[in-house]
């Protein structure tokens, strides 16, 4: 297996140069640039064009790629010029929001889609189960930016349970207790919002497997041995029903990372998904590009660690 | 299975009637409140008699006026002893962080350094320095310099004085080769005698400016216009006892500017949440007195939700409202809505030539271009009924403009300029005699010459009256017998519609005629955006009467502020005979408060400062 990992790993680097080569590309076809945006008359555009001068905007998209490979192959990503900071600082602050965020929702879809899968392929065609699935359908149905401003306004403004936005209460002191609280109090509804969409994914493959494992010979051979019920479903079909949700696993961490654009942007919640988004519309080229390589990675890895995981729990499947 | 079936959409029905009523709540809320309100309005009786014959109308369909708006809140109370305030920073992105007036480029920062740090020249209603400030001036005209008095008990936040050096050390700062930030190139920096030695790095002080003591300087210019005294003298400091031993290039990201941020304005930093929200206290020690507020929270709130967080009471004042959701909460019943005239105008520019890189100024050539007669251009600001589209799609918080300077300058705007309005029979009556007549009879008029003429028309995305305003302004060309299409068929996303119009000089020949809007600076002079060797005069349109009238708005006479008025209404009429561009609307802007908020102002030079500003009760006042 470490042959498989290394290989694959191997196969990473040329994918990821082509990613980049891409993005650069792209965003150079793009019009405008970071200082585009500022069209006012109070700057002379002098200012502004020898600015760009200097950050070497000017020059022709393969020149500033090859100092870019440059400074990323010594860890340099280059400067953010809409905030003035590393790259590397900026995108570190903002995956450690955008972690928690997903850790949370991560959570959640587990923590309640897996027994809401079990329940509604336990008792399929039950009432319970039809409310789960007619659930489903719905959240497969709720774009995730309604169902995020709906929550937002019920449980936020309406009933005031939750805070409204940003990821933290201003004021505490960094590290206290309060602060630590504030903290997980802000990320419950944004990451709520993300789960109870993203679990009707979990809950269908669950529900689906086990229906269909429940009819396998070797369940009717354990039920014919006289294994209690509960014994049944918790070892036999459990076990082999979970495969595919295993498999999605590694996918779930990418998630972790990338972020969700809209419920950060719903949230005002500085994660790396609205990141993601301010600097394409502002073009902060250089941020873009780090972060479009980092969710490649991320992707990359996710996928790699699937195939690990079920390599894993599934011994039938072998990786050569 | 059917009765499971049943079941199901029964279920699902249910779901969706539930989500269906939640959205539903916030509409109910506003229909409820005009009645409200008329049980409790206690103001004014007028107001109330107004309000009561408008009950019949629905507020989405009221057409509003910017002169019924206060520029001040009525809560005249006397503000509690300590008590915070919670300022919302309405913006879809987050704030950078750069937070000094020397080097910070977006508006969200913006908002937040107007707390901590302030101009040392206070500015009047027309954007003119005053003498009230932290420093005074003196011009001397003869000599070419403006003497400058910083008052004695002006401090920093850390108890240093402010001294004479830390606001030339700005200046010297901005103009260094290595300074990161655009803020250099104004007419503030490039008329100081000797500026150019200083930045070739021949001299390691700028030459033209000489500090008298620990209080005054002195710049010497090469020449004095009445644009220094109206933004164009940069009235920022910055600490010499903090920024001297960190490297010009360095500054920007060093912690003095992200992590704490110093100035002498009314508040003081307490905590900074990057990117959503900054803690304020108060500075005891400010200049002009010790603040009511103890505490001020600014905190970045999404503009999809700013109505939720005014109705809750989540934040008491907000940086801007999106005017368009002005007239379904027009009676919000925990907030007083402020408004005054914005700084901005938005045009229709026609393209008369393009940009020369070479020379760096515009290359006016009327004679190629479709729209190089005046008279086509004239016939079509008749055709279009500026007014109505205000009415409709602004409910009248947008207004037809008249000339190139806008109202948000009282002194300078002038209002008895006659003005194209809509009169579409006039317009084809202009068009009929410049020889623009249909020969082909296809329904649209050809050039005089006989050749067909097809404008395309570039505007902006954005909004949800983007599209519907673009169509109806090529509409009512059409209804006049102009061929006008939308560029591509489409609007254009912000970056590439100004890439196409001009912004960075390759400006695109298929763009005919656009649709901008300006936000115009405090100084009133409109050579940056007409002039002829101005990147942003996007029609660029040039002559020598624009050229001479630009200059004497800036000259040393104009110093007199009537003879600037009479040359600027000169230039006015004169751009409404030429009309490279000319104003479609004018715009208001909105400031709700909250009811507990007293001695605030937004009006410019209002005379209430920022440490006067308190609220009459501890909890901000919620809607029902």
């Amino acid at each position: 297996m470490w042959k498989f990992i290394v290989r694959r790993l191997i196969i990473t680097m040329p994918q990821l140069i082509l990613l980049s080569l891409i993005v650069f590309i792209l965003a150079s076809m793009m019009p405008g640039d970071a200082l585009t945006g500022q069209i006012d008359p109070n700057i002379s555009s002098e200012a502004i064009e020898e600015q760009r001068e200097k950050l070497g905007w000017n020059n022709p998209w393969y020149v500033q790629y090859s100092d870019w490979v440059v400074g990323v192959a010594q860890g340099d990503f280059g400067q953010s010029y809409r905030f003035k900071m590393p790259v590397t600082d900026l995108i570190w602050d903002r995956m450690i929001n955008t972690f928690w965020l997903s850790l949370i929702s991560v959570f959640f879809i587990y923590a309640l889609g897996i027994p809401m899968g079990i329940i509604s392929g336990r008792w399929n065609d039950k009432l319970v189960d039809q409310i789960i699935t007619g659930y489903t359908y719905l959240g497969f149905a709720t774009p995730i930016f309604i169902f995020a401003l709906v929550t937002l306004w019920v449980f936020g403004f309406h009933l005031g349970w939750f805070p409204t936005g940003g990821s933290v209460a201003p004021g505490l002191e960094s590290g206290s207790m309060e602060y630590i609280l504030s903290k997980i109090h802000h990320l419950l509804l944004p990451g709520l919002s993300i789960a109870l969409i993203g679990l009707v994914g979990t809950v269908q493959y669950l529900r689906s497997e086990i229906v269909d494992t429940k009819q396998k010979d070797f369940i009717i051979t354990a039920r014919a041995k006289g294994a209690p019920e509960q014994r049944v479903y918790n070892r036999h079909i459990f076990r082999n029903s979970v495969l595919p949700i295993a498999a999605f696993f590694g996918y779930e961490i990418t998630m972790l990372i990338s972020g969700s654009i809209f419920v950060e942007q719903i949230y005002s919640y500085p994660g790396m998904g609205a990141l993601f988004l301010e600097s394409i519309v502002l073009r902060d080229y250089s941020v873009v590009t780090a972060l479009v390589l980092l969710f490649g990675l991320a992707a990359i890895l996710g996928a790699l660690l699937s195939d690990i995981i079920l390599s894993i729990v599934d011994p039938r499947i072998r990786i050569k | 299975m059917s009765k499971s079936l049943m079941g199901k959409y029964l279920f699902v029905l249910m779901l969706a009637l539930f989500l269906v009523l939640a959205a539903c709540g916030g509409d109910d809320e506003g229909a409820e409140d005009p009645s409200d309100d008329g049980s409790e309005g206690t103001e004014e009786t007028e107001e109330q008699k107004e309000e009561e014959e408008e009950e019949a109308v629905d507020p989405e369909d009221q057409i509003y006026d910017i002169d019924d708006f206060s520029t001040a809140v009525s809560n005249d109370g006397d503000p509690i002893d300590g008590g915070s305030l919670n300022y919302g920073l309405v913006s879809d992105t987050v704030f950078e962080g750069t937070l000094n007036f020397n080097f910070y480029g977006g508006t969200p920062d913006f908002e937040i350094l107007q707390w901590i740090d302030e101009a040392l020249l206070s500015m009047d209603e027309n954007y003119t320095y005053t003498q009230d400030g932290a420093a005074t001036f003196e011009a001397d005209q003869e000599n070419n310099s403006i003497t400058f008095t910083i008052r004695d008990d002006v401090q920093w936040h850390d108890g240093e004085e402010l001294t004479a050096e830390d606001w030339v050390f700005s200046y010297e700062v901005i103009a260094d080769p290595e300074y990161t930030g655009v803020r250099y190139g104004t007419a503030g920096f490039t008329l100081i005698e000797g500026i150019e030695q200083y930045r070739e790095g021949e001299t390691d002080s700028i030459p033209g400016i000489e500090i008298h003591d620990e209080k005054s300087f002195t710049i010497n210019y090469e020449r004095l216009t009445p644009s220094l005294l109206t933004g164009g003298v940069w009235t920022y400091a910055l600490p010499k006892h903090i920024f001297g031993d960190i490297p010009v290039a360095e500054m920007e990201e060093s912690d003095a500017v992200r992590q704490e941020p110093i100035g002498i304005g009314p508040f003081m930093v307490d905590s900074i949440v990057p990117g959503e929200s900054v803690s304020l206290v108060k500075n005891e020690n400010y200049w002009r007195g010790e603040p009511n507020l103890d505490e001020v929270t600014v905190r970045v709130i999404n503009p999809s939700v700013v109505v939720q967080e005014l109705e809750t009471g989540g934040v008491d004042l907000v940086s801007s409202f999106p005017v368009d959701q002005y007239p379904e909460n027009s009676q919000m019943e925990n907030v007083e809505f402020l408004g005054q005239i914005d700084m901005a105008y938005t045009y229709i520019g026609f393209k008369l030539g393009d940009w020369d890189e070479e020379a760096s100024k515009v290359n006016y050539m009327p004679d190629e271009m479709k729209m190089g007669d005046v008279e086509l251009r004239r016939a079509m600001w008749y055709a279009v009924d500026n007014d109505t589209v205000g009415e409709r799609f602004y409910n009248g918080l947008r207004w037809a403009g008249t000339t190139l300077i806008a109202p948000s300058h009282p002194d300078y705007h002038d209002d008895s300029i006659e003005v194209p309005t809509f009169e579409p029979e006039e317009a084809e009556r202009i068009l009929d005699e410049a020889g623009y007549e249909d020969v082909t009879g296809d329904g649209f008029r050809e050039t005089p010459d006989g050749e067909e003429l097809v404008i395309n028309f570039a505007s902006m995305s954005g909004g949800d009256v983007a599209e519907p305003i673009a169509n109806y302004y090529v509409q009512s060309w059409q209804n006049v017998g102009l061929n006008v299409q939308l560029l591509d068929g489409r609007l254009h996303e912000f970056n590439s519609f100004y890439d196409r119009v001009g912004n960075g000089g390759n400006d695109d020949p298929d763009v005919d005629i656009y649709m901008g809007a300006w936000s115009v600076g405090s100084d009133v002079d409109p050579s940056g955006l007409y002039g002829s060797n101005a990147m942003f005069n996007f029609p660029r349109y040039e002559s020598e009467e624009n050229d001479r009238l630009l200059e004497e708005g800036i000259s040393e006479e104009a110093f007199d502020v009537e003879y600037r008025q009479e040359v600027y209404s000169e230039w006015q009429e004169f751009m409404v005979e030429e009309i490279p561009v000319f104003p479609t609307l004018y715009r208001s802007e909105l400031r709700p408060a909250n009811l507990r908020v007293t001695n605030y102002n937004i009006e410019q030079g209002s005379g209430v400062y920022l440490h006067e500003l308190g609220v009459t009760q501890e909890e901000p006042v919620v809607a029902e």
